[in-house]
């Protein structure tokens, strides 16, 4: 075994022990290298977004003086030309409609009418082909014709180079520098799947209103979809947690009762389906989750790493502590707006208050975004180590 | 305590009802703005209950859906009349934000509460802010943010207003803002909430 797999092995072994909330030699360190490094290289957002191979080069520099356990990846979440290939309407990138250096956006549409909800509900598959995609694409207007399928075969072969160029960057990194990647898979609550994706948020907060039995035979229509897609491709292997970027649970968006009825138990029966395969779910939380906590305690022992972005950090430590793993405790503003002596401290206080008797990942607490300083990171990483030795 | 029956139904987002009972008072010869006056009293009590966390965002999306239908019916009989306006207010996203949730919110309450607001709507670059203000005379600009890498064209957009020399209070709204980015944008005032932003207009037009 050489330096780098024995270094892997070590912070892999980190990890494995936090998520089962036992205390491992070390506080694990969670990060991933954000839109906040091309500030600091010669380049613009939209190239470091199209051009893969000058992304991953740019992590590969960096990589070697980071020193974290978990990567939690570089800085181009999607590949635009996948999109492109299809004629997606779903995001803006930079560069096309957008500045060079302003980061993707979502275009939010009902994509799917609430008249749709029963023809979705009989076959969700069946609808999505045949009318979700001519709805987010030109391309498919017309399924079945020849563009359509061109269409088709062109962006499932762009997902494929974009799968091929990062599984062999994922294997330089974990190789050449020893990281261990975060997540294998992802997934999404069923509620969200319907609201982010489908109906958008204006159309499910009034479909709660004007017709909340579709909405739960959605959610429930659409739980076995994300169980599956959960533990299949790369979240096959077990070892690692499927991804869960959890959005219209966070509070203010839904009522108490609400939230319990419809949108807690598919999510509650997505992560009950995925751990009862052996898979663990990155409950990221994004936002405030304060006012659930009791319920997500609920869950089978360990089926989640409960992410802390805005939640009351000790409540969850209160509540959650001892049962998941918890991952977080770094604002991410403070990374923006801190001084290093600011997040330095911070660090220290995180972990004298939330990693004393281990089942914790430090980690900033939601998606680091262009606006860090570097600096701060590297504050972070440096008070991680200083003071995260159990 | 709410006593008007349209009012009411209004704050319990009562959607039929409400439809029902403007349609009704139009058609007895009610004034328009007398109706528009009750909807509003309604979406005051609506803004009250989000203060205070019986109401959450979807009980506002659904508000505001409500008054938009029921404005829908009154628009065309409304024309010709002035409308009591306490005053106009500029409001928009900043350029590369194309998020409107919360700034609808915010539109809502305002409108409910008697200005007249002049929306931008989102991606706004700073030239159409200062055009705004200059033809509106609005003494009160609201921007709004979700991204914090969009930081920088609020700061652009604010500068831009300075530099026109606009007597011109400038408010800012969104998830993360807070003195700090207040401060660092140059900006007059901040909210993190939609009640926060109708008490600092109430503020400045009071």
């Amino acid at each position: 075994m050489n330096e780098k797999e024995k270094l892997y092995q070590e912070r892999l072994e980190r990890y494995t022990i936090a998520m089962e909330c036992g205390k491992p030699d070390k506080v694990p360190i969670c990060l991933g290298i954000g839109e906040w490094v091309v500030k600091y290289t010669d380049t613009n957002l939209q190239e470091v977004f199209y051009d893969l191979n000058k992304s991953n080069s740019i992590v590969d520099e960096m990589l070697s003086d980071f020193d974290v356990d978990i990567f939690g990846g570089g800085p181009c979440l999607w590949w635009p030309p996948m999109f492109d290939a299809m004629g997606s309407k779903l995001y803006k990138f930079p560069g096309i409609g957008l500045d060079e250096n302003s980061t993707f956006q979502y275009n939010e549409e009902e994509y799917m009418k609430a008249e749709d909800y029963d023809d979705f509900i009989a076959n969700p598959t069946e609808w999505l082909a045949t009318n979700f995609l001519p709805r987010i694409s030109d391309e498919f207007a017309e399924p079945g014709s020849y563009r359509a399928t061109v269409a088709l075969i062109k962006s499932a072969a762009a997902f494929a180079m974009q799968a091929g160029t990062m599984a062999a960057a994922w294997e330089k990194w974990t190789r050449e520098h020893g990281v261990v990647g975060q997540t294998a898979g992802m997934t999404k609550a069923p509620f969200d799947t319907l609201g982010d994706a489908l109906r958008s948020m204006k159309g499910i907060l009034l479909d709660l209103r004007r017709r909340p039995e579709k909405v739960l035979a959605a959610c429930e229509a659409i739980t076995p979809h994300n169980i599956k897609q959960g533990v299949s491709g790369p979240g096959a292997d077990k070892r690692f947690p499927c991804f869960a970027p959890l959005h219209r649970g966070a509070y203010p968006f839904l009522n108490p009762h609400q939230w319990e009825k419809y949108y807690w138990p598919s999510l509650k029966a997505t992560i009950e389906g995925l751990w009862a395969q052996g898979k663990r779910m990155l409950f990221y939380a994004e936002g405030d989750w304060t006012p659930y906590l009791e319920k997500i305690a609920e869950l089978p022992e360990k089926s989640i790493i409960f992410q802390i972005d805005n939640t009351d950090a000790k409540k969850a430590k209160e509540i959650l502590g001892g049962r998941f793993c918890l991952q977080g405790g770094v604002p991410t503003t403070l990374l923006t707006y801190g001084t290093p002596e600011e997040v330095k401290e911070h660090v220290k206080r995180t972990i004298d208050e939330l990693a004393c008797d281990g089942g914790f990942i430090l980690n900033p607490g939601g998606v680091v975004m262009g606006d860090a300083k570097k600096e701060n990171i590297y504050a972070m990483i440096e008070a991680a180590r200083e003071y995260g030795v159990y | 305590m709410l006593t008007d029956t349209l009012s009411k139904a209004i704050a319990e987002l009562e959607e039929e009802q409400v439809l029902k009972l403007v349609k009704e008072r139009l058609e007895s010869g009610v004034d328009p703005l007398e109706i528009v006056n009750s909807l509003q009293q309604g979406m005051a009590e609506v803004g009250r209950l989000f203060e205070t966390g019986e109401y959450f965002l979807s009980e506002l999306v659904m508000c505001g859906e409500i008054m938009k239908d029921s404005m829908d019916i009154l628009e065309p009989h409304l024309s010709g009349s002035s409308g009591n306006y306490k005053g106009n207010i500029v409001i928009g996203t900043v350029k590369g934000d194309i998020h409107d949730l919360g700034k609808n919110i915010v539109v809502m309450l305002l409108k409910g509460a008697g200005y007249n607001v002049i929306d931008l709507g989102v991606d706004v670059p700073k030239e159409k802010f200062v055009e705004a203000i200059k033809e509106s005379n609005a003494p009160l600009v609201g921007m709004s943010v979700l991204l914090t890498a969009c930081q920088d064209s609020l700061k652009e957009a604010i500068d831009a207003i300075r530099a026109e020399g606009l007597d011109v209070k400038v408010m800012i709204g969104g998830n993360y803002i807070d003195e700090v980015v207040k401060e660092h944008v140059g900006a007059d005032y901040y909210a993190k909430a939609a009640g926060e932003g109708l008490k600092i207009a109430d503020e400045i037009f009071g």
